[in-house]
């Protein structure tokens, strides 16, 4: 009986639902379209989902935390775009550590002024975030101009030219290569679900998401943790910023605005709440995994592109109400 | 931008010291750009500035850097007594009142980029070219490359975006009636690179046998090229559109983009002084010609002209075309 009642809530459970989802998508799309039965795709899909991920592991551990990030697009904007110019203005040298740690350290500043807005402050995340993102974007704008820079330096473009595997499809001879970068991804998935998992860090995160004066009481120190997720959001935000530019061979002052919402949107999908204290590495994997599955094969199920944006809202509609029946779900379970 | 600085305080100084010699202009014009802060329209100020370097004026080049406030920029000019506004639209909805102002105020106002406003908001509006012609030439420069047969796909910025939908209805149209070519489909970008690269990518995999892209905005042709670079299909391919030097430029030198297209805004800002001097010369009259590349024939159609300023950009004359 236990058992029983114990499988079913697995097979139920949020990560079975979008696997489901995912897999129900697959199969019309094999069938519309078999190209789509390709290594081809999987392929297109790590490389696609490397910027989605990454932000989305980012965003995650600010929600955790009981807070909400949408500078990142903004802050990751002046990562990319500062070291570009200073590059081009004769005033850096051409090393990918250069770039990055630039970025970086970019990262790092914004990263500091929105845990003070937040933890120190006490400003409300949703407002201490949009500020900052307007300072830094419009600052940017303000003291550097808008250029687009397109020529990578020879150090990037070297980074750009690693790939892990090319796949060459045998019946059209095309190549699918998939960059080294793939590794930032998967590597930052692992150390953030063990960290999450295994540490006093991680366990403070979702403590004082759930419930700040519970986690106060408990002996967790609830600012410092507050810099640490804000910091960690900027950071890694910057770096993928700079991955970007490597990937797309493009650095502007707005190449990432307007991703926040979509990257929000897969935090929740994946079982993130709004409110806090919940979410995993693994259910953010299946939200970013399923946005990206949807994004970019749309086309190839020949849905018109005039009815793309309504098909991606209604996934993510689907997805949310899953999630959420799911969380009363367990909750009532809880009362039992 | 440095340089841009002080190319424009040289402008500044020698306009404001050659302006005490030159008696016989002296109109009150200004041209206002969409923005400022792209590259787009800081070549539209260096042709204003080549204007009135070469012409001894002291036109004026003001606009705000993002956009968002022109019409109260534009708003603020109505005090100040001027005889021409030459404006490029940012948003026309906010914009077109501030015009009927000015124009009821006397003050002539030349539009550029504006053909869908409703014409009682400018006295003429210069065009770079009729967008049918535009959208042929892709048509035509395509299927050059092509021979005429094969598949082929289209983006477009926005699929509301008038200009696009008219540069992509008019090659449909070529293909239709001179080549076997068949359409796949028009796909919609948002104009980012990613989503171009992305959707090429996808597109490639499903139809490996696509023989064209065209491009309307900037960056479609862009992405798309990196995606058909990397697949290995250089040269294979034609990616074809609407480009900028700057952008472009790389896979024009790497084959991955035999040929893009342009207007140039410089031009296109001598363009608008130009008529707006022979409206308040000729008491309102519209010129057939104007004494600037690209729009030394006019065509009209009532109060919007156009030009034909189109550049087609290669390997060999891409260094003339450096924006």
């Amino acid at each position: 009986m236990n058992n029983e009642r114990r499988v079913s809530l697995a097979l139920t459970s949020t990560p079975m639902i979008l696997i489901y989802v995912m897999v129900v998508f697959c199969v019309i799309a094999a069938i519309r379209q078999p190209a789509f039965l390709s290594p081809a795709t999987l392929i297109n899909l790590c490389r696609a989902g490397i910027f989605t991920m990454c932000f989305a592991i980012c965003e995650m551990v600010v929600i955790i935390s009981g807070g909400i990030d949408v500078s990142f697009p903004a802050i990751g904007c002046v990562a990319m775009y500062v070291p570009m110019y200073m590059y081009n203005n004769g005033m850096g040298v051409d090393s990918v550590f250069f770039f990055f740690g630039v970025a970086i350290l970019i990262g790092l500043a914004f990263g500091i002024l929105n845990g003070v807005l937040v933890a120190i402050l006490k400003l409300p995340p949703l407002i201490a975030t949009l500020a900052t993102s307007s300072v830094a974007s419009g600052g940017l704008i303000m003291l550097l101009g808008t250029r687009e820079f397109t020529t990578l330096p020879p150090s990037l473009d070297w980074l750009y030219s690693i790939n892990l595997l090319t796949y060459t499809d045998p019946a059209t001879g095309f190549k699918y290569p998939l960059t080294i970068l793939f590794l930032v991804p998967v590597i930052l998935c692992i150390v953030v679900a063990l960290v999450l998992r295994y540490t006093m860090l991680g366990r403070g995160l979702y403590a004082i998401g759930g419930d700040k004066n519970a986690a106060r009481v408990a002996g967790f120190n609830v600012k410092k943790l507050q810099f640490t997720a804000y910091i960690f959001c900027s950071v890694m935000a910057s770096a993928t910023a700079m991955m970007y530019t490597t990937l797309m061979h493009s650095s502007t002052t707005t190449a990432l605005m307007g991703e926040e919402m979509i990257i929000i949107a897969a935090c929740v999908v994946g079982g993130c709440r709004l409110t806090g204290g919940h979410g995993s590495v693994g259910g953010t994997i299946l939200g970013v995994l399923l946005i990206t599955l949807v994004q970019n094969n749309l086309n190839m199920l020949g849905v018109p592109t005039s009815w793309q944006i309504f098909a991606v809202g209604l996934v993510l509609l689907l997805g949310a109400v899953l999630s959420s029946i799911q969380a009363k779900r367990i909750e009532k379970l809880g009362k039992i | 931008m440095k340089k841009a600085l002080v190319l424009g305080t040289v402008t500044m100084a020698a306009a404001m010291v050659m302006s005490t010699f030159a008696f016989a202009d002296d109109y009150k014009i200004a041209v206002v750009p969409k923005m400022t802060n792209i590259g787009w329209f800081q070549r539209m100020e260096e042709g204003v500035n080549e204007y009135n370097e070469e012409n001894g004026t002291d036109y004026v080049y003001r606009g705000s850097a993002e956009g968002a406030d022109q019409a109260g920029i534009v708003e603020q000019m109505l005090a100040e007594d001027w005889d021409a506004i030459c404006v490029v639209p940012f948003d026309s909805e906010s914009l077109a009142p501030v015009l009927e102002k000015a124009r009821d105020q006397g003050i002539v106002v030349i539009t550029h980029e504006a053909a869908s406003m409703d014409p009682k908001y400018f006295d003429y509006d210069i065009e770079a070219f009729v967008n049918a012609d535009y959208g042929t030439h892709f048509a035509e420069a395509i299927s050059d490359f092509t021979g005429g047969e094969g598949k082929y796909i289209q983006f477009v910025g926005s699929l509301n975006s008038v200009s696009h939908n008219e540069w992509c209805d008019a090659a449909d149209a070529y293909f239709e009636e001179n080549t076997k070519m068949e359409k796949i489909g028009r796909y919609e970008t948002g104009d980012d690179t990613t989503s171009s690269y992305n959707q090429t990518k996808e597109l490639l995999q499903a139809n490996p046998d696509i023989a064209a892209i065209e491009g309307s905005a900037s960056t479609d042709i862009v992405g798309a090229a990196q995606a058909v670079d990397e697949l290995g299909l250089s040269g294979k391919i034609a990616v074809i559109g609407t480009s900028l030097t700057s952008i472009a430029g790389d896979y024009v030198n790497k084959d991955v983009i035999q040929t893009f297209s342009v207007w140039d805004p410089a031009k296109a800002g001598q363009a608008m002084i130009e008529l707006a001097k022979y409206v308040l010369d000729n008491d309102g009259a519209a010129p057939e010609e104007l004494p600037v590349d690209g729009y030394d024939t006019l065509t009209a159609d009532n109060t919007v002209l156009y030009g034909n300023a189109r550049v087609d950009v290669t390997k060999e004359n891409m260094a003339d075309y450096d924006f």
